[in-house]
C-alpha cells in the first residue's frame, strides 16, 4: 500500500532533476504554447529533438514514458481518426459519404496526434523529475506577485504541502479501516448496487471523524507552536537558482526563435 | 485557544488529501458496468468541507484537489482546457456549500425529508457546475482537434455525463449518510 506511488516522482541525478522546479514549470508551460507554433514538418521535426533531448536529460527510461501515454492512447486515436476521416483537401484517395481521406486529413491527424503525445511527454518529463513537494514549492514561489492582488499564496503553499504530506498516513489509515471491516465480515464489491453502497458507509464513517479528530489535533500544535495565518514564514526548504536554470530558458528561447525562423523560411508565414 | 482560520486551513488541506486518497485506493473503486467502468469517491470529502464550513470551505478544497491532481498526474493538451478542468471544474464542486446552513438546521431540527432534499440539491449544484467545466473543457479541446462541422457539445456531454451522473447518485448517497448516522460530524468543534 506504501508502494502506491503519489505523483509519478523518479529519483535520480540527472540534469532535468537538479533543475529548480520554477525553471521546469515555466519551460513546460511556455513549450506548450510553443507548440503551437509548429505548422509544417521541418517545425514538428524541431520539436521531436527538442522532446527527445528533454526525455534523454532526465534520465528515467523510455518506457516509463510511455506507460504515462497508454492510458490516453484511445483519446489521442479518436481524435486523430476525427481529422482523419473529415477533413478534405489536397490529394484525395478515397471518398466514401461522408468520409474522405484524403492529404491534408493524413497531414492533419500526423499533426495532432503529434502535438497531443509531445504536450503528454513533457509534463510527463516534468513530474517524473520533480517531488511533489517541490513542485508545490514552485508553484508557490511563481504565484508569489498575486499575493499584491490580496490572494493568500502562503496560506495555500501551506495547505498543499500539509496535504502532500498527509496522503500517506490516509491511504494507511483506509486500509486499516478497509481491513477491520473486513475482519467484521464485510464483502467490499459484492452484491447488489445498493448493498455495494452500503458498505461504504462504515469506511467513510470512521474515516472522516479520524481525519477530523487529526485536523484538530494538528491546528492546536500548530497554534501552541506560534503559527499565525497571515504571519510571514520562512521555509526550510530553500529553491536555489542556479547558471543550470538560466542556460534552460536560455534554451526555450533559442527553441522559439528557431521555430519562428523556420515557419517563416519554409512557408513564408 | 484554538482560533477557527488555522483549523479551517488544516480541515480543508487534510479533506483535499483524502480526496486524493479515495481517487488513488483501485479496490474501493465500484463497478457499474460489466466492462468495468469506475466512479470515483474523490468528491464526498469535498462535499463534506463543504456542508461542514459553507461555501468557502468547499471552493478551497476543491480547488486544493485540482492543483493535486495538476502536480500528481496531469493530462494537459491545451493551456484552456488545463485551467478549466483543473483550476475550474474541481473548485465549482464546493458550490455545494450554498445549503451548508439549510442542511445544518434540517439535521438539527430531525427534519429527515428536507435533510436529504438539501443534501441533494447541494450535490447536484456542485456536480451540474463541474460538469459544465469539464463540459467546456471538452469543447475547447475538441474545437482544437477536431475538424469543423463535428457536434462537439454531443460528444463533451456524452463522455462527461457518463461518470459524472453515477458519481452524483454514489456521493449524494454516501454524504447523506455520512452526517445522518453521525451527525456531530457536521458541527464544527469550537
Amino acid at each position: 500500500m506504501n508502494k502506491l506511488i503519489l505523483g509519478r516522482y523518479f529519483p535520480g541525478e540527472s540534469w532535468m532533476h537538479h533543475l529548480d522546479p520554477r525553471s521546469k514549470l515555466l519551460a513546460a508551460a511556455y513549450f506548450i504554447l510553443v507548440i503551437f507554433l509548429a505548422n509544417n514538418w521541418q517545425t514538428y521535426l524541431l520539436l521531436w529533438v527538442f522532446t527527445i533531448f528533454v526525455l534523454y536529460s532526465s534520465n528515467v527510461s523510455f518506457s516509463v514514458y510511455l506507460r504515462g501515454v497508454r492510458p490516453l492512447l484511445w483519446l489521442i486515436l479518436f481524435t486523430v481518426f476525427l481529422q482523419v476521416l473529415f477533413t478534405g483537401g489536397g490529394v484525395i484517395y478515397l471518398e466514401w459519404g461522408p468520409i474522405t481521406i484524403s492529404e491534408f486529413g493524413l497531414l492533419n491527424g500526423a499533426y495532432i496526434f503529434c502535438r497531443f503525445v509531445m504536450i503528454i511527454l513533457i509534463s510527463t518529463a516534468v513530474t517524473l523529475t520533480t517531488k511533489p513537494i517541490d513542485l508545490t514549492d514552485g508553484i508557490n514561489a511563481l504565484l508569489r506577485p498575486l499575493r499584491k492582488l490580496k490572494v493568500p499564496v502562503d496560506e495555500l503553499s501551506l495547505m498543499l504541502s500539509i496535504s502532500l504530506r498527509f496522503v500517506p498516513n490516509l491511504l494507511d489509515e483506509t486500509q486499516k479501516v478497509m481491513d477491520a471491516q473486513r475482519a467484521r465480515g464485510t464483502e467490499f464489491g459484492a452484491g447488489s448496487l445498493l448493498q455495494q453502497m452500503k458498505t461504504l458507509v462504515p469506511i467513510f464513517l470512521p474515516l472522516f471523524a479520524s481525519s477530523l479528530n487529526r485536523a484538530e489535533d494538528m491546528a492546536n500544535v500548530m497554534e501552541v507552536r506560534g503559527y499565525q495565518s497571515g504571519e510571514k514564514r520562512s521555509t526550510f526548504r530553500q529553491l536555489s537558482w542556479g547558471i543550470r536554470d538560466t542556460a534552460s530558458l536560455l534554451i526555450m528561447l533559442l527553441l522559439t526563435i528557431s521555430m519562428i525562423w523556420l515557419r517563416t523560411e519554409t512557408t513564408g508565414y | 485557544m484554538n482560533s477557527k482560520r488555522t483549523l479551517f486551513l488544516i480541515e480543508v488541506a487534510i479533506f483535499a488529501a483524502l480526496a486524493i486518497v479515495l481517487d488513488l485506493v483501485p479496490f474501493l473503486s465500484f463497478k457499474i458496468w460489466a466492462q468495468g467502468g469506475s466512479v470515483s469517491f474523490a468528491m464526498i470529502p469535498i462535499f463534506i468541507v463543504a456542508f461542514r464550513w459553507g461555501i468557502k470551505g468547499g471552493l478551497l478544497a476543491g480547488f486544493l484537489f485540482g492543483i493535486l491532481q495538476l502536480i500528481t498526474n496531469p493530462f494537459i493538451v491545451h493551456i484552456a482546457q488545463a485551467f478549466l478542468e483543473y483550476g475550474l471544474a474541481f473548485t465549482l464542486l464546493g458550490m455545494a456549500g450554498i445549503f451548508a446552513k439549510p442542511v445544518k438546521e434540517a439535521l438539527q431540527n430531525g427534519k429527515r425529508r428536507s435533510y436529504f432534499t438539501y443534501i441533494t440539491l447541494g450535490v447536484f449544484l456542485g456536480c451540474l457546475f463541474r460538469f459544465l467545466a469539464h463540459l467546456l473543457a471538452g469543447v475547447v479541446f475538441f474545437a482544437e482537434y477536431a475538424p469543423e462541422g463535428q457536434p462537439v457539445w454531443l460528444y463533451s456531454t456524452i463522455y462527461n455525463g457518463s461518470y459524472m451522473l453515477p458519481a452524483f447518485i454514489l456521493s449524494t448517497i454516501v454524504v447523506g449518510f455520512v452526517f445522518y448516522k453521525q451527525p456531530r460530524l457536521i458541527k464544527i468543534s469550537s
